[in-house]
């Protein structure tokens, strides 16, 4: 074989055993639905106490409905949740001795990763078409069908880079409940300093600094910005410091890109050199 | 290319040196020719696990050498691993998946055509006597179907060597003995095997040579009769009712073994290299003293009294 037709013929194996992989945890997840059921339980409990509860005393979004504000926020704070599922997963694997089988078959390294992260982008669509449904129940109404596709894409590709955070995380874990103690502390400043419940000109300036040049915020911003629509200059200025949609969905693309580069290089990494 | 003459598994020299200085394997070697069985037989921490890990490319040693089948495993891990089968001490198979869904996995993951995938699933569950079992989640197997479920996901792409750490480990005895009887299945259609184990008896019955690990190192080996025979061979015992009476035999029984009567208690203890004759000339002597025998029995030592003699702590847990 030709050096190339043997690098094709690797790079084919991968995706197939990549594939596998996914398919064996896509299967695994459909006998435990709960288990992904369970992590949207927060979320939901967000969108009702935010929609219900604090929503009426939060103040500088002029005529902006408070429900359309919160929705995206709450799907951002859902991919987040949800993709925490791949270290909690990949901690389970490793400690069940699953792991150390796959990495003594003749099977391509990466497909663990990858077959992982596939499936749970999969079930992570699934889990935010069910907040948006219930965002759309409490009163969510988007500007537009295509608005609401291209805030959804922006979501996937989120989800997905922030996954192989999480592998990452899964990887050093010592076990999948030690995955659960370190996400929260991960989650909660990222998404509650952030534009997820409040506009951020509302906080005080160290925070607010913090909140407007962080990924969540702009992932947020730019989900918002493509499903309310018709944002007026004013209304632009005051919920995304003047910036235009284009700005903040390239940047939030570079984020996920970035992020999703970074942490899969260490996931990888990790993977191929330890050894349960 | 392997030499005919190759061992089927190889290793040389091996340390291995984890965290806080703890010296895992230090200087391991042992070999197993294709088509026979070594049980590496040592208490938990001897470093048996470690060796199989360093085997199955789970584990990089400091330093040494380990070859499967002729492929250096450190040199050419990729290619060692579809040589290779790998059965571990938790049962690594998906508790999600039915027994029929694991075996397919492996099946795909081995690169098997697809054809070949199923035949090989449905053959393997019913050698493993998990025909009935296949079609449902592992969830509800028992443990003795969960190690040989796990016993034939390491078998689906017929690999020529296995290795199989403490395969029993945690198992009642039917289930024992019926997983003895299918690596005895194994052992006869040709597949080279490397078993590690904590129970002396499991080496005695599987294994064709025995390398006895102790703190990273090789303290024994040879097969279990001349690891027996090490300790002294076979000797005639005589139990007697009382210490007095035991006392009265011993001198009644000079001379009748290699060496003089041991008397223990109310035992006493005659090794001997010609079992029969010595035997019959104990019962001669002690039916012309009329002493009272309670009982009297010709035994090799046990492994137990090998590793106990050998690894001078006979600790297994």
């Amino acid at each position: 074989m030709s050096v190339a037709a043997q690098s094709r013929f690797h790079f084919t194996q991968a995706v197939a055993d990549s594939v596998s992989m996914a398919g064996r945890n896509v299967r695994r997840l459909s006998r435990a639905p709960d288990q992904v059921m369970f992590t949207l339980v927060s979320p939901v409990m967000f969108t009702l106490l935010f929609r219900y509860v604090f929503g009426g005393a939060i103040n500088g979004l002029g005529d902006i409905n408070y429900v359309n504000y919160l929705i995206p926020g709450i799907a951002v704070q859902t991919a987040i949740f949800t993709s925490g599922n791949s270290g909690f997963a990949l901690a389970e694997d490793r400690s069940s001795g699953f792991v150390d089988r796959l990495r003594s078959l003749p099977m391509a390294r990466g497909a663990v990763l990858a077959g992982r992260v596939a499936a749970d982008s999969l079930s992570n669509a699934v889990g935010l078409v069910i907040i948006i449904a219930v965002g759309l129940a409490v009163g969510f109404r988007p500007h537009s069908i295509p608005g609401l596709l291209l805030g959804f894409t922006v979501l996937l590709a989120f989800t997905l880079s922030t996954s192989f955070l999480f592998a990452l995380v899964g990887l050093y874990a010592s076990s999948s409940q030690a995955v659960n103690a370190a996400t929260f502390p991960l989650i909660f400043p990222l998404t509650f300093a952030s534009s997820a419940f409040v506009p951020t000109s509302t906080m005080p300036g160290w925070l607010r600094a913090f909140a407007n040049h962080q990924p969540v915020t702009l992932v947020i911003d730019a989900v918002r910005d493509l499903t309310l629509g018709n944002v007026t200059a004013s209304q632009r200025h005051q919920l995304f410091a003047g910036q235009s949609t284009t700005a903040l969905v390239v940047q939030s693309l570079v984020w996920t890109a970035g992020i999703g580069l970074v942490f899969g290089f260490l996931a990888v990494r990790r993977y191929n050199s330890t050894t349960s | 290319m392997p030499s005919p003459a190759s061992p089927a598994i190889l290793v040389e020299s091996l340390v291995k040196t984890f965290k806080g200085n703890i010296r895992a394997l230090d200087g391991v070697s042992f070999s197993v020719p294709a088509g026979t069985v070594l049980g590496l037989l040592g208490p938990n921490g001897a470093g048996k696990t470690t060796a199989v890990r360093v085997l199955t490319t789970l584990l990089r040693p400091d330093s040494g050498r380990a070859e499967v089948a002729g492929v250096d495993v450190l040199a050419n891990p990729a290619r060692a691993r579809t040589l290779m089968g790998l059965a571990g001490q938790y049962a690594a198979v998906d508790e999600r998946l039915t027994g029929a869904e694991n075996l397919l996995l492996m099946g795909k993951l081995t690169h098997m055509p697809r054809a070949d995938r199923r035949a090989r699933a449905d053959q393997l569950l019913d050698q493993f006597g998990l025909a009935d079992a296949g079609r449902r989640t592992v969830k509800t197997y028992s443990g003795g179907m969960r190690r040989r479920l796990d016993l034939a996901a390491a078998l689906v792409s017929r690999p020529p060597v296995l290795f199989l750490d403490e395969p029993t480990t945690g198992l009642d005895p039917r289930s024992r003995s019926d997983l003895w009887a299918v690596i005895e299945g194994l052992v006869a259609d040709g597949v080279t095997l490397l078993l590690t184990t904590q129970y002396l008896e499991e080496a005695d019955r599987l294994a064709n040579r025995i390398c006895v690990v102790d703190h990273g190192r090789v303290i024994a080996e040879g097969t279990a009769d001349e690891l027996k025979s090490k300790l002294g061979g076979t000797a005639v015992e005589v139990v007697l009712a009382d210490e007095a009476t035991a006392a009265q035999a011993g001198d009644a029984l000079d001379h009748v073994g290699n060496e003089a009567p041991v008397v223990d208690g109310t035992t006493v203890r005659i090794s001997t290299t010609t079992g029969l004759a010595t035997t019959a000339e104990v019962v001669r002597r002690l039916e012309h003293s009329g002493l009272p025998v309670i009982s009297l029995q010709l035994r090799q030592p046990s492994l137990d009294e090998v590793f106990l003699a050998l690894t001078g702590h006979g600790d297994l847990e």
